[in-house]
Parts: structure tokens; sequence; C-alpha cells
């Protein structure tokens, strides 16, 4: 339908949309390519189908805000709708007398089945589109989606203080806008025999023109309206957080295949750099990646406990700040932007120091960004570089690397609660055991959490199980001191404890504290069979080899995931299945599971007792507890009413929610328990 | 700048210390570096970081652990290290601080820090003495140092607050209280490194100093008293107090 | 040779320090029991030496020894102890003691003994009990030789028995004092416009324990409720989370409040020899074995932080 000038202007215009999308798009790539090395991904064309057919099928998105994600369906299967929907008009541009209008009767001998589908699709996702697009704009620019927004303490980029975002938005908004309906409008002005069923909403526009039916003006101006924005807007994606449309779903395939709870090394592997990253470069590739799959969708905001405290971390700023400065090193011709350290113009040491490492903001984010590994990264280098770290972290690391624990506690006193007990606890360096049992810094050394020790040990013994402590020989495992940057004093602490277990005999190995399971179970060289205790647990009451006596039936309890067994370990069924077996009432929060909210002492933040003003994430935890156990007061009707208890399955959690139960004036109105404290008393003990 | 920092390996007070006849026993303890120490080794190598110069660490090896410490102190900033290789446990600060003049006496040192006491000076600090050996100036307690040319500015502490700024014409001897900004963390990756290239100078021990004290007898404090002890839960505690506060007419 | 004990007495500001009046009263003590005298030894300019229950007192005046220099003060002491060869010469272990007592010891190659908490004399023989170890350990030691250099802790003896009006013999000093290498530049006053914490009957005193300097304001809380001002150990000073005139301790300030409540403070040494004179002493402390529950009268084995809260909705 166009004229020989015309296809000669679209000739060009496309050539040099196509020069400028590609030199964005490999301007891009070697941005990418700039970056470290990363854990080598394993048959990755499998990977990026796996990731394709998930993201087919909007399962990531959809773990977080169901409606947004709902309109999103309109955005994601509109668009990849329209990639073909284009083709066809360039086609029907450069074919002379190629419709598809009708059936594509004026082409075809007859109307056709496929053209007619192909009509319908294209005419509902046109207004599938319409209806999302309009949805979201409303949201940003009229509504005012506060969740879109970053709090005042949170370093950004000047040009995203400036509004560039929102510009960002809006461009590409009119765009879908304005190429959506110039489409429909030229559809419609070739509906020149009436409503065609197969475009219903088309067919409502020509209604609407009928004076201009069948104008070849009128299909000209909407083609060249249409496709000119789509020339104009292929390039402009490459400078825009929209890179999300292309980048997203490859990012997502590309997800590291390590377990969610190892963390990548902090010297790639076969290199002598220097560990941790100072600039953007000595980022992986991966990290590099993310920024330009993210499209500041702030759900990664919005589960961040630390964010959640008024702390000065946003994972998505931080996100957003690394594209910008690789835009304007690129784009924009600085490339001196590059040498500026991360710590001054991506996120701020207090930002990087306040993160509890509970690995929400990976988890929720539909694109498999990793905001938390740049987190870890950058604090390798700032160890390693000697700025200033917490006096507490200090602190601790000093102790640890003299005494073992982060307490300063002698390392002869943490088999001492374990001499306390009636029945001997065997000492698994002395004499064969079948279980050993590592049992942590804060469950051996914490007198708060020393009784619950106590419990476990006797109920061990109930059942049978033959087990041993390593007694003095037992080192911090580590975890908390790799997510804090040390990797030469977690390297220390593994040759410690692989010195020790290589003293002792075992089968397998299990362990009270969620954070020690995570690195035995997935960072430690030696290929341990270990468990956390309240998977053993479950297996003794499948077993028979505990019974319950009493069950706990006048007690309504909700249970706590701890993010190193639940979201990082995939450890939620054993606990459920231990209260199940208790017989006590159970409720589950809103927020459970892989979406559990952090106690926020992770990361090294039980080390650095940072107080900020603003609620607590434990305590904020704790209000929804009560609001999840909420029962209507007793009265002569229901005369007793249960006892709320707030079951926890790791040493810290049950420190930091004692104190928020206290600290929220909860206390009398839920108590805290530890499930081993149930099970005894279940156990008639 | 020839800077000397002189450090003492001590018998840590984590735990109880057991006792062996008239004095510890020394084969079950622990030893570390004097947390003086650490604030010494801090104190000399801003002065290099200010003023240039090289930062000598050394120290009696009593039990043959001496490395570590030595590695660490070179992770922090020092350039040298060197170990007197005594050998000895129960050497007492008289010994050490002979043994530690004479191995200092070739190093043409301008400035000397060590740390202001440690909790086994049952004899002395080795500061002062070295000063003594060596007949140079000794000023101790100290919380800043500044060195300019051939003098060094530093600030005593005394009790309460007050203080006093000397200046004193190298070569001299500082006993070091703080630092003047907090040590620096020396992470183990690096500390490993260091340890894998450093070379550590051996240096047999000489001369001798006695200290003139007989061990008759060494035990822990019998207590005189004890406190008389509230218990219940910390909302009872408060209350308890606050009733005796009251009745005491302090509250 | 003679069995006399001099004492090294210390002075700031023109006044005498209660260890030097703690330190004469037993030296009285012990010279009755050696067969010589307690000579108190005063070195300063423009001073009035006359305040010693000592048997004699030799008072140094000169120029250079106005302010504390060890070096200058090394030197006399030195130039006198080589002339009257005395059995004992008695330092206090604080802040000038301790940049001397050793030094004098390599000096002459005589004994020393250091934390000096008891010292008797028998037949000639000099035993000294010794608190090291971070007061976990009492070392009882016997010097030997024909003279010995002490340290004493505060507190050995009382400072009343101490007190007299021996005339002293005013002399210069035994030796030139010129060309000193240590030159006495200023004073160092303490931060102005702060409390004076030993003018004040009831304290609450923070230590490690409190975490950091965002909790201190709690501490603040509890103390204004009680009509008390806050004080705090060595550790919270160092850390920065007070100014160091709220510093209780050997390093510190010595006080003797009315109450002395104490929220995380482990009782060392050094901030015992600070507050052991408080008539109330109420600590809270999560380690049951903490050192300051022998020395507490009331005590709980609590947080602090429970503890305080529960307080103010109390008072």
């Amino acid at each position: 339908m166009l004229t020989t000038i015309e296809k000669i202007i679209f000739i060009l215009m496309a050539l040099t949309s196509a020069g400028f999308a590609i030199h964005g798009f490999k301007t891009i790539i070697d941005s990418v390519r700039k970056g470290r090395p990363a854990p080598e991904l394993k048959n990755i064309p499998a990977s990026l189908i796996k990731g394709a057919i998930a993201i087919l099928l909007q399962q990531p998105i959809f773990k977080a805000r169901r409606v947004l994600s709902t309109v999103h369906l309109g955005l994601f299967f509109g668009l990849i709708t329209y990639a073909f929907v284009n083709l066809i008009d360039v086609l029907e541009g450069f074919i002379s007398g190629f419709e598809l209008t009708y059936g594509g009767k004026h082409f075809f001998a007859t109307p056709n089945a496929f053209a007619n589908g192909f009509n319908l699709v294209a005419d509902l996702m046109s207004g599938a589109l319409l209806f999302s697009i309009t949805v979201m704009m409303v949201r940003r620019f009229v509504v005012k989606d506060k969740r879109l927004e970053y709090r005042d303490n949170v370093l950004l980029n000047p040009k995203v203080l400036a509004g560039a975002m929102g510009r960002d938005s809006a461009t590409v908004g009119v765009f879908v806008v304005f190429h959506v309906i110039a489409r429909l409008l030229g559809q419609a002005f070739r509906l020149t025999e009436g409503a065609d069923p197969f475009m219903p909403i088309a067919s409502s526009g020509a209604a609407l023109l009928r004076p201009y039916v069948g104008s070849e003006t009128g299909i000209h101006v909407a083609w060249w309206v249409s496709i000119a924005w789509v020339l104009y807007i292929l390039p402009y994606i490459t400078r825009s957080k929209h890179t999300h449309f292309t980048i997203g779903p490859v990012n997502f395939g590309l997800a590291k295949q390590n377990p969610r709870g190892r963390l990548d090394p902090a010297v790639p592997v076969g290199t002598k750099l220097d560990a941790g990253a100072k600039f953007l470069h000595d980022l992986s590739w991966k990290r590099v990646l993310d920024s330009y799959a993210c499209v500041q969708c702030n759900r990664c905001q919005d589960v961040c406990p630390a964010n959640f405290y008024g702390r000065p971390l946003s994972p998505s700023a931080i996100e957003v700040n690394k594209r910008y400065l690789i835009k304007e090193a690129t784009f924009g011709a600085h490339p001196e932007k590059l040498l500026v350290p991360l710590t001054e113009s991506v996120v701020t040491p207090e930002a990087v120091w306040s993160c509890t490492t509970c690995y929400a903001c990976v988890r929720i984010c539909p694109v498999g960004n990793e905001p938390m590994a740049d987190i870890v990264d950058i604090r390798r280098r700032l160890l390693i570089d000697g700025g200033e770290i917490d006096s507490g972290v200090q602190t601790a690391l000093q102790s640890l690397a003299t005494n073992g624990n982060w307490m300063g506690k002698g390392k002869r006193l943490r088999g001492r609660w374990a001499k306390e007990m009636e029945m001997p606890v065997k000492n698994a360096t002395e004499e064969p055991v079948e279980t050993l049992w590592f049992v942590g810094d804060t469950a051996s050394f914490d007198e708060r959490v020393i009784p619950n020790t106590k419990l476990v040990a006797q109920i061990f013994q109930q059942a049978g199980m033959d087990f041993g402590i390593m007694y003095q020989q037992e080192s911090n495992a580590g975890n908390d001191v790799r997510r804090v940057g040390e990797e030469g004093l977690f390297e220390q602490l593994v040759e410690q404890n692989t010195a020790a277990f290589e003293k002792s005999q075992f089968k397998n190995i299990v362990t009270t504290d969620p954070h020690s399971f995570n690195t035995l179970k997935n960072e430690y060289p030696q290929e341990f069979d270990v468990e956390h205790y309240t998977t053993v647990l479950a297996k003794l009451f499948d077993d028979g080899k505990l019974t319950v006596k009493n069950k706990l039936s006048g007690y309504k309890v909700t249970y706590h995931d701890p993010c190193y067994l639940g979201r990082y370990n995939g450890g939620f069924s054993a606990p459920r299945q231990v209260l199940q077996t208790l017989g006590v009432e159970f409720a589950e929060m809103p927020r459970n599971c892989e979406n559990s909210f952090c106690c926020g002492a992770g990361g090294g933040q039980i080390w650095m007792g940072k107080v900020a003003p603003g609620e607590r994430p434990a305590e904020n935890r704790i209000k929804e507890a009560l609001e999840t156990l909420a029962q209507p007061p007793a009265d002569e009707k229901n005369p007793s009413d249960k006892k709320l208890i707030f079951v926890v399955t790791c040493p810290k959690d049950m420190v930091m929610y004692s104190d928020a139960v206290k600290t929220t004036g909860n206390e009398g109105k839920i108590e805290v328990r530890d499930l081993i404290q149930l099970v005894a008393e279940g156990l008639g003990n | 700048m020839n800077i000397v920092v002189a450090i003492k390996h001590i018998p840590s007070i984590a735990d109880d210390l057991p006792v062996k006849g008239n004095n510890i026993d020394f084969d079950s303890i622990d030893f570390v570096l004097n947390e003086f120490d650490e604030q010494s080794i801090e104190q000399a190598v801003l002065v290099k970081e200010a003023v240039g110069g090289t930062v000598t660490v050394v120290g009696v090896d009593m039990i043959g652990e001496l490395d570590n410490v030595l590695h660490l102190a070179l992770a922090k900033g020092a350039d040298k290290a060197v170990k007197i290789t005594g050998d000895d446990p129960a050497a007492d600060s008289h010994t050490q601080a002979k043994w530690l003049s004479e191995a200092i006496k070739n190093m043409s040192a301008n400035i000397i820090f060590a740390g202001v006491q440690a909790s086994n000076d049952l004899d002395g600090q080795i500061g002062p003495m070295i000063a003594a050996h060596l007949d140079m100036p000794y000023i101790g307690g100290v919380s800043s140092v500044e060195v300019a040319g051939e003098t060094a500015t530093v600030n005593k502490e005394f009790a309460g607050g007050v203080g006093a700024k000397y200046a004193v014409s190298l070569p001299m001897v500082v006993g070091v209280q703080a630092s003047s900004k907090p040590p620096r963390y020396a992470p183990v990756s690096k500390v490993r490194q260091v340890a894998q290239s450093a070379t550590i100078e051996k240096v047999a021990p000489s001369g001798e100093s006695s200290a003139g004290l007989t061990m008759k007898s060494m035990a822990a404090p019998v207590a005189t008293g004890h406190a008389e002890m509230f218990t219940g839960s910390s909302k009872e505690v408060a209350a308890k107090v606050v009733e005796l506060l009251k009745s005491k007419g302090l509250a | 040779m003679s069995n006399d004990i001099l004492i090294i007495t210390e002075h700031i500001d023109g006044k005498f320090s209660d260890i030097s009046f703690e330190m004469v009263g037993k030296a009285k003590e012990l010279a009755g029991a050696l067969g010589g005298q307690a000579v108190a030894i005063v070195m300063g300019s423009g001073m009035d030496a006359n305040v010693f229950a000592s048997d004699a007192t030799i008072y140094v005046d000169d120029a250079n020894l106005a302010q504390f220099n060890p070096e200058a003060q090394g030197k006399v002491i030195e130039a006198l102890v080589k002339e009257k060869s005395p059995r004992l010469v008695m330092f206090g272990w604080t802040a000038t003691g301790m940049d001397l007592a050793a030094w004098l010891s390599a000096r002459l190659g005589k004994p020393c003994a250091a934390y000096v908490k008891n010292i008797s004399a028998d037949g000639g023989a000099i035993t000294a009990n010794c608190q090291i170890y971070g007061g976990k350990m009492i070392a009882e030691v016997s010097l030997e030789g024909d003279m010995a250099i002490v340290a004493m802790l505060a507190g050995t003896s009382p400072a009343e028995a101490g007190q007299g009006s021996t005339a002293a013999t005013q002399i210069a000093s035994p030796v030139a004092l010129d060309g000193l290498k240590t030159k006495f530049v200023e004073a160092i006053k303490p931060a102005a416009g702060d409390v004076d914490i030993t003018a004040q009957t009831k304290l609450v005193s923070i230590g490690r324990g409190i975490g950091g300097k965002e909790n201190v304001e709690l501490a603040e809380e509890l103390a204004k409720a009680l009509g008390a001002t806050v004080s705090a150990s060595r550790p919270v000073i160092d850390a920065g989370w007070l100014p160091r005139t709220r510093q209780v301790g050997k390093s510190g300030l010595k006080v003797k409040p009315k109450l002395y409540l104490m929220l995380g403070i482990s009782g060392a040494p050094e901030h015992l020899e600070g507050m052991s004179g408080a008539e109330l002493i109420v600590a809270i402390n999560t380690d049951k074995k903490a050192p300051i529950f022998n020395v507490a009268h009331y005590g709980a084995n609590a947080d602090l932080f429970e503890v305080a809260e529960a307080m103010l909705e109390l008072l």
C-alpha cells in the first residue's frame, strides 16, 4: 500500500533505527562483558528454555501484587503479540494489496482462518495493551503509588532524583498508547465493508469514524504514526529501563544455578583479582546484566527488612543506579564515571552494612536479579581495603578469629552446657557416633537459649539417638562471616571445623542453627548429609521413636520460617508436620514459607546492634502474628481462649522475637517458644 | 624514621586461670597479644603514615606461638617483624625488657612504642624499663602522638579527664594507652597472605635482668562478700529495685 | 643503707592526691615493723608540703618540677635514692607512678612489685600481695635484697592515717635539671560545661553492656526519673558514647555517691577503684559470674534494658 517514495523513506528510517538499536545493544553487551567472570552456567539452552516457559506462564511475577501482575499480563502478551503484528504491518505496507482485514479475502482467494485468528488476537491484544498501559500510567502519575518511590535517605543517581524515571515511563507509556491507537485506526480505516467480527475493537472504531472509512490518507497516516513510533522506540529502549522487555527474560534464564545458600566465590575461579567489588566492572557480568533486566517494579524494596526499618538500603535503587552509571559512562560519554567507587555512586556504605542477607529481594525478583550479591561483593572489598567497618563487626570478627565464636567467650566454655546435663553428652571427637550435632554459637553460649539446647539434647537422648557434639573443637560454621565479606576468616573456620570433623567419626550431621545448616550444607567442601533438627524430629515422630503423650490443643500457634532454613533451603514441611503431630491449633501468617519476613539478625546485624528510629522488622512480625492468631475475647460462652504461641526454630529468632514481644508491649499476650519446647511438653516431659 | 613497637605476649584472661604450684599453669592457658599493644601498633602505623619510615614490631616468643601475632601486625601496616626466641612462658617483665632492649639497640630507633601496661606486669611494665636500659625519656598513658622532625608531641592522660601535652626530643619510649584512631581491622585473607610471604627475623635472647621477686603463691581472690540477689522476671527485679530505693529515700 | 621508706607523693594542680596520703599511712605502719622512718618526698614548685603525717618530709623545690615531668622526677628520685639508700621506695600505681616505678627498678637493678594491694614486713622480709591478671589473681611475692620498689593500688590504707603536719625540709634539686628532653607544653582540661559526677548523690552508671550510643538515652531517662546523673566505665568513654567527664574508675573520677546503680558493668578492678566507696551499690548484669556481684550490695542477673524500662514505668 505504500508508495515507492514511502518505501524508500521507510527503509532509510528502518536502517537508521536498526543502526541505533544495534549500537545500543552492542554498548550494553560490551558493558556486560567487561564484568568479571561469574560461576559457570551449565547447559545454557536448557536454562533459557526453562526460564522462557516460567515467564510465559508469568509465574515469577505472581509471587507478589496479584492485581498488578494480572494487569501486567496485558502488557506482556500484548507486546509479544505486537512483535508479530508490527511485522505484518510492515508487510501490509510493502506487499501491494496484502491486507488481512475480513480474513484476508482481498489477498487470498477465500477468507483465511489463520488471518481471522490473527486479526482477533491482534485486536483483543490491542485492547488489553491499552487497558493495561492506562492502568499503569494512572497508577504512576495520578494515584502516585508510593511503592514506586524511594525514601529520602536512599542514595540515588542525580538524574533519577531529577525525575528521569518518570519521563522514561511516560515516554514508553505514550508510545504504547499512540502506537496501538494509530494501528487500530489504521485497521478501522480499512473496514470499508462494515464490521469484521474478528476485529471487534477496530470495528467499533470504524463505526465512530464512518465518514472517513476507506480514506487512503487515513490509512497511510495511521500506518506511519504507528510504525514511526516503533522505529523510534526500538533504539530508545536501549537507553531506558525498558531494556527489561528483552533482557528480563534472558537474565531470568541465566540465573545462577548454584544452590541459593551458596554465595559466589569472592575471587572468580582461576583469577588472582582482588576479592569483592569497588568499581562497577569488579562486579560479575551477571550483576551488570541485572541492571538492564530491572524495570524498577520495586517488589524487592517492599520485602526488604532493612528498607522497612528505615535504613538507607533499597535493592531496587542499587540496580537503577548501576544502569544510570553505565549509561552516563557509555552513551553519555563520561567513562571516568566508572572510576567512581560504587559506594559513592550506587549504594552507600551504611546501606551496604544494613543488609540482613535474608534473600527476600532475590527470591521475589521476577527477572532474576540478585541485589544481595552486589552487597556482599562490596562488603568483601570494603573489608580488604581497610575502610571503616562497624566496631561491633570488628569485635565479632576478632573474637571469631581468636576464639572461634563471636561472643568473646573462651573456647573451653563451648560445651559447658553439655557438662551440666544429667546424662552425659558424647564427645564426637573422642568416640564414634552416628549423628554429629553441630550446635552453633548462640545455642552454646547465650544464656537465654541454652535451656532449649538442653531440651534438644534431652529429647535426642529420649529418642535413643546415638549423637555427640564436638565440644571446644567446634568453631562457628562461618555462614555470617562469609556474608559480612570476610572470606579469609571463613576459610580459617572451615579449616578448623574440618580438622575437628576429621578427628570424629559420624554418618550424618544435625544442627539446631539454620545459619550453620545453610553453610554446612551448601558451602563446605565436604558433601555432608546434614539436616536441620526439625527434619530429624519429624522423622523421629514418624518412626515412633517419639510419641505425643499430651496433645497441646490449648495452644494456638503460628510458625515463623527462618530465612536460612526456609527461603534458602526449602525446609518448610518438617516443622509444620511436627506441629500437626503435637495437635496445636495452627494458623499461617500471610508472609509464610518463602515469603517469610526476616527477623533482622542476619548479615552481621546482630553484631552491629544498630538501633534506628521506626518499627523494627521483628516488631512488625509480632504484630502480624497477633493479627493472625486473633481470637474473640474470652467470655462465659467461650470461657477459655487458647494460649498464643509464636513458634521459632532458630536461636537468633528466639532472641529477636522475645525482645520484640516486650518492646511492643505484648508480654502476656503472646509467647515466643522454640519448637523443641512444645515437643518437650507434648512428650509429657 | 625508624619506629619500633615492643609487644608482649601474655596469658589470656578470658577464662579462669589454672594454678600450678606458686604460679599460673602456663601449659594450660592460651597466650594473646596485650590489648594495649593493639593500640600501640596502630599508633605506630599512624605515625609512619604521617611522616614516613618503617615500623618494626619486636616481641619475646613466650610459647612458640608469636608468629600469628607478628603476621597480624604486618597485615596492619608494620614493615618488619622480629621475635626473640625466649620460649619461657614464665619470663617476667624485667627479663623481657632486657632482651628487648638488647635487640632494639641495633635498630637505630627514633621512637619506640609499648603498651602502657599489661595484666601480668607483676614486676612492672616493659616500656619504662626499656627506656631505662636505652637511656631514653619515657612517657606513659599516652592517647595521641605526633612527630615532627626530631620532636614528638604526646598527650598524656591523668585521671578524671585531665591531661597534659609534652614535647619530647627523640629518641623516646611511649607507653600507649589508646591510639589516636581505633585499631584498624586486618582481614584474615591479608594476614594469611602475609603469613605466606613474610619472613620473621629470629634473635636469640641476650642479657639478664632479674625482677628480684620470689613467688610465694598465686590464687584467685577470695570473695569477701556477695550481693544480695534479686530474682524473678525483669519486671519483678525492677519492682524490687524501686522498692529498695524508695525505702532508702533514694527514689 | 637505711630501713627508711621513701614515699613518692603526687599532686595535680597544687592538690595532693588521696593515694599520697594512703601511702604515707601504710608506710608508717611498715616503717615501724622495719625499724626505719616513713619519709614523704614531695617534688614541686612553690608548694605547701607540711601536710603529711610522715616521720619526715623532703620537699624538692624546682621550677622544672612545677608540672609532672617523668624525666625530671626520675632524675631527682634516682639521686635521692642513691643518697639515702632506703629499704623501700613506694610509688602509687597511677598515671604518674606508672611512669617511674619500673623505670627506677631497671635503672638501679632493684626488685619491683606492682599492683600492690597489701604489703607487710616481717623481720626485714617484705611481702606484697599483688592483684594481677585483671583482678583474677592475687600473687603473693617476697621482695629480695636490700632495697625494693613497690607500686601501690588505691585504697590500701585510709587517707586520714597519712594526713598530718610534719614540717618539710625544703631542698633544691640534688641533680641539675637543665637540658631536659621532656618539656611540659600545656595542661589539657576536661571538656567544660558538663556535670561534675563527683558532686552527685545518685549515679546511674553504664558499661559495655549498653551496646551503643543510641541506647545511652535509656540510661538518661532512668537517671532523670531517679533525679540522678549518668556516668560510665572506661570502654563506654573510649568508644565515644559519653564525654570523659563521665568516666568512673582508675583513669577517670572517683565517686562516693549515696546510690550507684550499675547497668552492664562487669566490675573490673580499675572500675571498682573509682566507686567502691559508694553507699548503696546495685548491679544489673547478665553474667552471673561478673566480679561486681562480689562487691555490690544488691544485684540481679537480668537484662539491663528490660529492667531499666520496667523501672521507668514504676517511677
